[in-house]
């Protein structure tokens, strides 16, 4: 029955004149479906795709890091954009979180990793040590800084130090700062900082043409700085470019490196 | 469009399925390795740094 009716419908289709409109509309159609199917795959390679390839480059990056410090200790060289210079620890995303952060800003910088604003301070010097880093993709490094909270811990290592900056009281933490959650032990160091940073607070969210965020005091381009500060910037919201989420800390230790020993902030839990 | 090319493509059904299987991965490949990383930084979805 089956075969019979195949034989009918395969006799008959040549003979079947197309209808230019329907031909038309299920072009169309065809092509929406097409297109859509287009942007969701790039959904996946932004959000997914990327990461893969970004993996590979950290990873030669922490590599070469390692060796440079293994076998070039004590002899301090500019660094060369693309190549790493610091790692950055977060412990209050867990103990495996260690990015190897790169000199430069540019694209293909930061498809390997956080990477440097050039000209701003080095880790632990006097001014502001600025880090911009993906939020979705390209390995997201700081897809989560937006849960950080006031005094978590921020720990670069650098060849021969390492370097502890907490994350600065938030906007609606500075009233009653020092009697409240400034007395507990993993503030000490951490205040809401006086004179011209006073409005340099732990999280904000700018607009992507303030680049006065990073200027060595946060928001005033070109005044000589007197703290140690770091900053984290992203885009915010998630998936999109419209802002850009911004996180200061202040530097409130500092250790010589010892082989084999890290410091008691990267053990305890932050 | 797809009806024509599903016409094209020669031999049985199962072969042209085959066929039709590599062309998608075909297209797939050039957009993840080629269209995408080219149209990417053009387009304004993942701009993390201040000042640009």
């Amino acid at each position: 029955m089956s075969h019979v009716l195949t034989r009918t419908r395969r006799s008959r289709a040549p003979q079947r004149r197309p209808d230019p409109v329907r031909t038309a509309i299920r072009g169309v159609g065809e092509l929406l479906l097409t297109v859509g199917l287009v942007v969701l795959l790039f959904v996946f390679y932004e959000a997914y795709f990327t990461n893969w390839s970004s993996a590979e480059k950290q990873h030669e990056a922490t590599a070469k890091l390692d060796d440079t410090w293994h076998n070039a200790r004590g002899l301090v060289s500019r660094p060369v954009q693309g190549a790493g210079i610091a790692k950055l620890y977060i412990p209050a995303f867990g103990p495996d979180f260690v990015f190897t952060v790169l000199e430069g800003t540019d694209p293909t910088t930061l498809e390997a990793g956080p990477g440097h604003y050039l000209g701003t301070a080095t880790p632990g010097e006097v001014g502001n040590f600025a880090v911009a880093g993906h939020r979705v993709g390209k390995g997201s490094p700081f897809n989560s800084i937006d849960q950080l909270s006031s005094c978590d811990a921020i720990v670069v290592e650098t060849a021969d130090h390492w370097y502890v900056y907490r994350v600065l009281p938030l906007q609606g933490e500075l009233a009653g700062w020092s009697a409240g959650k400034g007395t507990r032990s993993q503030c000490r160091g951490v205040d809401p900082l006086p004179g011209r940073y006073t409005n340099v607070v732990g999280k904000a969210v700018v607009l992507p043409s303030q680049v006065e965020v990073i200027a060595p005091v946060p928001g005033h381009p070109g005044r000589n700085p007197s703290s140690r500060l770091i900053t984290l910037t992203t885009c915010h919201p998630q998936f999109s470019a419209s802002h850009r989420l911004i996180v200061h800390g202040v530097l409130v230790a500092s250790y010589r490196k010892v082989e084999g020993q890290r410091p008691a902030e990267l053990t305890a839990a932050a | 469009m797809y009806s024509w090319i599903w016409r094209h493509l020669p031999g049985l059904p199962a072969a042209k399925a085959l066929q039709a299987l590599v062309l998608v991965a075909g297209v797939v490949a050039l957009l993840l390795f080629v269209v995408f990383p080219w149209a990417e930084p053009r387009l304004p979805f993942n701009d993390v740094t201040a000042g640009s």
